[in-house]
């Protein structure tokens, strides 16, 4: 797949070699018929456009084809054509209640007559029709489909009216069973608005000035003469613009085109099943190409091969706090599998065993009543470190980088010391203070810090 | 709310880290990688094992292979191009480049390349694709004989058929091969795709869940999963969907950026519509017409316009916005062509079979019918899908306009009332149409409001002239003599004279039927007095006699 491919590039245009049919559907002036009889109006019926520069158009209308043709149906079985007569057994109790409605769901039916009647369209037209119009109003089709309902006619046809288009409720953004439901709310709606309508047309007449509404008034001859004066001007009728507010669609998201095959072989000439068995992209997982590389120099124990690592950089770093989490933790796992690196000391240590001995039960019971120095003393940081190697027996030479080391691998033994670690949780489950020597000395390296 | 998310949120983990350590413990193979579809990870093993001279034969091909899968086309390009000036070059390595020139929208060099490798069922597929890119019909049916009926031959032509929305074939010949080779799951995206191009979202999440239960992590399914969200529920759904699978993709995951950066401006209703939709128009088919959606929604008409104006449509989304855009241009520059243009795209794509019972379709046929002014029509079809857009001002505002229009002012007062943005509600168009719905409503005093907060301007006296003459027309004389009053201050136009000695008898009139306060009377008087005119004094006296003898104090 691939997502950037240029699509629909080129116009919609009738492929008849690919195509076993016609693929664009009448253009409106063809379907509407000013010979139809009336019951059957569809909605193309009401476009009688007075435009008298009507001129052929040269865009071909090429909206995308909807009709399903008879070998492939959606993978809903209902869609065939007897849902309608499911639909209304199902129904048939409460339908009996609204009679009215007679015209409106037969207009599936009323469809295949109009296209009957119209010779230009042909079989799998017909057929596509109405499906197209049968699907989402059975209510069947699990279909999201926004489809308003189709003709506008039927409904005040039958309560002897004009011509208005029923109100579609929500119609079908619902599938299932809510239709009825609707088609009793479309009758009401319906009749509401007619009588609406002829109502209101009615009051405006009444309610403009007519003089011989005051004709009456006992008035002297004086006065009357005087109200020639309102007939004397007559109003203008003043004529609005106005204005369409266009209906800006919606935006538009992008789903890409659909493989079309035409991808390198592997070079070896086996198949890689991309495309068919899996879709031909790569995987959300992949490989951190830097970390990879030093995986692989690690692993080829070929430290001398000087390769040049490009290093990528974050953009928006601080924005990224998972790309860098990542970083961090693909490379500490990287110097994990090597082997730790060994210090060598100048001059002879106490190894860690010896350091991790008790201290003196005198120097433990002391421990008990003062406690160590801590990093808020008043010295500077040479002193305070020559300060806690002596308390930890860690000499220190001329250089107290390794005395240091030493104490922080100390420190890192204690650390990592299931021994310890179990006894220090318990005596601070226990009794908070005072701090035994392990502890302490944990304590006083962490604040080292 | 996501009722149909298929992949755990928490607990993704695990098998990560598994993988990671198992990576740790030895050097991946290539073929492992591959399997994967690591094609990162492939690329560095091979250029690594090309630099400590490990060297295979074909690296270059292999390399050229991943990055071609992986979307790195200009990579793949480098590869192959240096491939074919190698001596003793293999022939076939043509149609690898002709591909790849293919996919970074090189067709002429594309072609080059692909006259130059031998035949192939891949080449021929190829020159297949590109006569349609070229609009060629001639040699499209010519490579279209040579198509076969084999897998590759049959969903190459498939994917031309969905380019051409002929959505419906391309499902046939999808089932058609899934019907024998029920593993091919990748077909299942390929339907879902058809299905939502077809606006048949539910239909294409329950094919698309099939792919997803066995590959959660697939991109182009997680982002068509997401449009149908955005097309089902809202953008808010969508974007919470694209956000799961950009969460879960590594960093050195670039494939299909663009489509999903786009989408994201799509899903946030087109913020950052200007960073990221620009540098994508003719990348990605939608950004300019999303770039376009945008420009009329910032009323930055004449952008818009420069835009589509040479975009030659053919799908229904585009005839819409060719429509939609030319009738805003010719609304503001009062351009008739762009008008007649605007109507006949609108009746073009209402009136087709495929979208007269959609919204959107019928959105076009009232616009089109809007802009013939027959207003009955508008009206059946703004009814018809009106339930949708309760609050939405733009439909209330064409809405109110042809309830008024064809008399039912009372509704159109209420309609016009709904509307909340400040710039339409002083459009003039508003105004005019509101103050005529109050005259007609028997509420002129809100009219004459409407007037006293406007700014003198000829607006505000075109405004005047509506409220005195359709107040006079109703028999509301108090607003019209004081209407007609200030237009004869403006304009000593004789005719005003006339309008207001009526309007002021009018009142007189009302006070003697009892229809007006008899205290009104000498408002009247005191509007008439600032008429310098002979009738004044006559109109007066019968008045002030008439006050007398009722006992009114004027």
């Amino acid at each position: 797949m691939q997502g950037d491919l240029n699509s629909f590039g080129g116009p919609v245009r009738k492929l008849a070699v690919v195509s076993q049919r016609d693929s664009l559907p009448p253009p409106p002036a063809a379907r509407g018929s000013s010979t139809k009889i009336v019951e059957n109006q569809t909605y193309d019926e009401r476009l009688e456009i007075n435009d008298s520069e009507e001129v052929a158009s040269i865009c071909t209308p090429s909206p995308r084809y909807r009709g399903l043709t008879h070998s492939a149906r959606l993978p809903n079985k209902t869609m065939a054509d007897n849902s309608s007569d499911e639909y209304e057994e199902e129904n048939n109790k409460e339908k009996k209640k609204t009679l009215q409605l007679a015209p409106q769901h037969g207009f599936s039916e009323n469809d295949d007559d109009d296209d009957d009647d119209d010779s230009s369209e042909t079989d799998s037209d017909e057929e596509d029709d109405n499906e197209r119009h049968g699907a989402p109003l059975e209510g069947s089709m699990v279909s999201s489909r926004l489809m308003v309902p189709p003709a506008p006619s039927e409904t005040c046809v039958a309560l002897g009216s004009r011509r208005v288009l029923s109100e579609p409720g929500r119609w079908p953004l619902t599938s299932g069973g809510h239709v009825l439901e609707k088609r009793e709310q479309i009758y009401v709606l319906t009749r509401e608005t007619c009588l609406d309508r002829s109502r209101e047309h009615g009051q405006a007449e009444n309610r403009a000035y007519d003089p011989a509404d005051y004709e009456h008034l006992p008035v002297s001859a004086e006065v009357k003469e005087l109200f020639q004066y309102i007939n004397r001007y007559t109003p203008q009728l003043i004529d609005l613009d106005h204005k369409l507010k266009p209906f800006i669609p919606d935006f538009i998201p992008a789903v890409g085109d659909i493989d079309a095959f035409l991808k390198v072989p592997r070079p070896d000439g086996k198949p890689d099943s991309l495309g068919l068995l899996v879709l031909d992209e790569p995987c959300a997982k992949q490989s951190d190409p830097t970390v990879l590389s030093l995986w692989l120099t690690e692993n080829s124990k070929q430290h001398n091969v000087t390769q040049h690592i490009r290093v990528k950089s974050l953009e928006d770093a601080e924005k990224n706090p998972k790309a860098i989490d990542m970083w961090i933790e693909s490379i500490s796992e990287l110097h994990h599998s090597k082997p730790p690196a060994t210090v060598h000391y100048t001059r002879p240590m106490p190894d860690i065993d010896t350091l991790m001995q008790e201290w003196s039960p005198d120097f433990e019971e002391l421990l008990g009543k003062v406690s160590l120095p801590t990093a808020e003393i008043d010295c500077s940081l040479a002193e305070y470190i020559d300060m806690v190697c002596a308390i930890l027996d860690i000499p220190v030479y001329k250089s107290r980088v390794q005395a240091l080391h030493l104490l922080f691998s100390l420190y890192s033994e204690f650390k990592n010391s299931q021994h310890f670690r179990a006894l220090a949780e318990g005596k601070r489950g226990l009794a908070p203070p005072p701090s035994p020597s392990p502890q302490a000395g944990d304590a006083e390296t962490s604040t080292l810090g | 709310m996501m009722l149909s998310r298929a992949k755990p949120a928490v607990g993704g983990d695990p098998p990560h880290t598994d993988k990671r350590k198992k990576k740790g413990r030895k050097i991946p193979k290539l073929e492992e990688l591959l399997s994967q579809r690591d094609f990162t990870g492939a690329i560095t093993l091979l250029e690594f094992k090309r630099h400590v001279g490990e060297q295979e034969e074909d690296t270059n091909l292999w390399i050229g292979y991943c990055a071609f899968h992986l979307g790195d086309y200009k990579r793949a390009l480098e590869e192959y191009e240096n491939a074919t000036k190698e001596e003793n070059c293999n022939p076939e390595v043509w149609v690898n480049l002709a591909c790849t020139y293919f996919f970074l929208g090189m067709y002429k060099q594309a072609e080059a390349a692909g006259f130059k490798a031998p035949k192939s069922r891949l080449q021929n597929r190829l020159l297949f694709h590109l006569a349609h890119k070229f609009n060629d019909e001639k040699k499209l049916m010519n490579f279209h004989q040579n198509l076969q009926d084999i897998t590759e031959d049959q969903l190459s032509l498939a994917s031309i058929h969905y380019m051409r929305s002929h959505y419906q074939e391309a499902i046939d010949i999808y089932k058609r091969i899934l019907l024998d080779n029920r593993e091919y799951l990748a077909l299942n995206v390929y339907v879902a795709l058809c299905y939502y191009k077809l606006d048949y979202y539910d239909v294409s999440q329950e094919v698309l869940a099939v792919y997803l239960q066995q590959i959660p992590d697939s991109t182009i399914a997680l982002n068509l999963k997401a449009c149908n969200h955005f097309r089902l529920y809202n953008g808010k759904a969508a974007e919470a969907e694209l956000k799961s699978l950009m969460d879960n993709a590594s960093s050195s995951f670039e494939f299909a950026k663009e489509l999903i950066r786009h989408n994201l401006v799509v899903f946030r209703g087109g913020e950052g519509a200007l960073q990221v939709l620009p540098p994508l128009v003719d990348v990605i088919p939608e950004a300019r017409l999303n770039l376009v959606i945008y420009y009329l929604r910032q009323d930055d008409v004449q952008e818009a316009y420069n835009l589509i104006k040479d975009l030659e449509p053919t799908t229904p989304q585009e005839y819409i916005l060719k429509g939609v855009v030319n009738a805003a241009l010719g609304q503001e520059m009062g351009s008739r062509d762009h008008m007649k243009i605007a109507q006949q795209f609108f009746q073009l794509v209402g009136g087709s079979a495929s979208e007269c019972d959609t919204i959107p379709g019928r959105q076009c046929m009232a616009s089109c019918f809007f802009l013939l002014k027959q207003f009955e029509d508008v009206l059946i079809y703004l009814n018809s899908f009106k339930s949708y857009f309760y609050n939405d001002d733009i439909f209330n505002f064409n809405y109110a306009q042809a309830k008024a229009t064809t008399g039912n002012t009372s509704e159109g007062e209420e309609v016009f009332l709904l509307i909340q943005s400040e710039k339409l509600k002083n459009d003039y168009i508003y105004l005019s149409w509101l103050a005529r719905c109050y005259i007609m409503n028997k509420k002129p005093r809100l009219a004459w409001e409407l007037y006293l907060k406007m700014e003198t301007s000829g607006e505000s006296f075109s405004l005047l002239q509506l409220i005195a003459n359709d107040c006079y027309k109703m028999g509301q004389f108090y607003y019209s003599a004081k209407a007609f009053d200030v237009l004869e201050r403006l304009d000593p136009n004789p005719e005003y004279w006339e309008g207001k000695r009526g309007a002021c008898v009018g009142i007189f009139q009302m006070i003697l039927a009892g229809r007006e306060p008899k205290e009104t009377l000498r408002e009247v008087l005191h509007l008439l007095r600032s008429t310098g005119n002979t009738q004044v004094e006559y109109i007066i006296r019968i008045m002030k006699k008439w006050a007398k003898e009722n006992r009114v104090p004027v």
